[in-house]
């Protein structure tokens, strides 16, 4: 038998999706991923806090008390980091990560801010297309009018 | 120019296909296959609710032609004529057809369940069958954000009324 070969990382796409990570601070708890994913993976509990605001009324506000994704149901469709209005969901390229348990693939709150650390940065604008809405509009500021 | 006396033909998706009375099915078939459409790719069905559309895909290894033949069938005691002695290897897609749909085909030598296990009830491709995992499961959209009490229930996307367990 052959000696086996050192695992090489293998060179991943621009975009890859392998693991999907949790910016806690973004969610709103607004339900929208749970309710948009088609399979159901999406756990999310959350409760209402009151908080004060030094001269104003108190405002409410949603906790996040639990927030798991279900990695043995998962199909990586990615329409939960689409759907989410505050950017509180990121691809991450992370891919390894299989278990010898199915219930070990739920990875709760901590676990999937974890994978925040692997998160590329957004991908460069494409050169050939649209000048960016900020962009076009400080430059219709400056030009004179 | 038709190949058979009442088809019609559209180009779906860049490709012919040819709509069949359900009894020139057969015949059509038979035509298709003589006139160089040689090779068998596929049969299945579609369920449009008020009836299903068989379609078969023949393709001309001479030609690379595509071409798609469809039929109707009626919903109650679907059937229609087995094609296996114009191609022999319908005869799997025919039972699969079969059990996923619940069309009979006459004449096919073998009807027996393909895919399926032994004692399963029901055809899974019709779409009113009800699929067990969204009823044992409870959907985790069912929450209010913050716990709240909902006004109005929300819904699970694309999951019919009257699925959820009693």
């Amino acid at each position: 038998m052959s000696e086996r070969e050192e695992w090489a990382q293998p060179e991943l796409p621009p975009r890859s999706r392998g693991v999907i990570a949790l910016l806690e601070e973004n969610c709103t708890s607004c339900m929208l991923c749970v309710r948009e994913c088609p399979d159901w993976c999406i756990y999310l509990d959350s409760h209402q806090e009151t908080v004060e605001v030094p001269g104003g009324r108190p405002r409410q506000r949603n906790v996040l008390d639990r927030f798991a994704i279900d990695y043995a149901l998962c199909m990586y469709c990615g329409i939960c980091v689409e759907v989410c209005p505050f950017d509180a969901l990121f691809w991450s390229p992370e891919h390894e990560y299989a278990a010898t348990d199915v219930v070990e693939l739920t990875h709760e709150r901590d676990q999937l801010r974890e994978w925040l650390g692997s998160v590329p940065p957004p991908p460069e604008l494409d050169p050939a297309g649209p000048v960016p809405k900020e962009v076009a509009a400080a430059r219709s500021q400056r030009a004179p009018g | 120019m038709t190949l058979i006396e009442g088809t019609t033909e559209t180009v779906e998706f860049g490709q012919l296909t040819v709509e069949v009375p359900a009894e020139a099915w057969v015949a059509a078939a038979t035509a298709a296959r003589d006139l160089g459409l040689d090779c068998f790719d596929w049969l299945s069905a579609v369920d449009e609710l008020d009836r299903f559309d068989v379609v078969l895909a023949v393709y001309s290894v001479e030609t690379k032609q595509r071409v798609r033949l469809r039929t109707r069938v009626g919903r109650d005691a679907p059937r229609l004529t087995s094609l296996v002695p114009v191609f022999a290897g319908a005869a799997w897609h025919e039972r699969e057809t079969h059990e996923m749909f619940g069309i009979d085909f006459d004449g096919h030598p073998g009807p027996a369940p393909l895919l399926l296990p032994d004692g399963f009830e029901g055809h899974p491709l019709r779409k009113d069958f009800v699929l067990a995992a969204r009823v044992a499961k409870q959907w985790p959209g069912e929450k209010e954000p913050g716990g709240a009490s909902a006004r109005r229930r929300a819904r699970p996307l694309g999951v019919p009324e009257g699925w959820e367990q009693a």
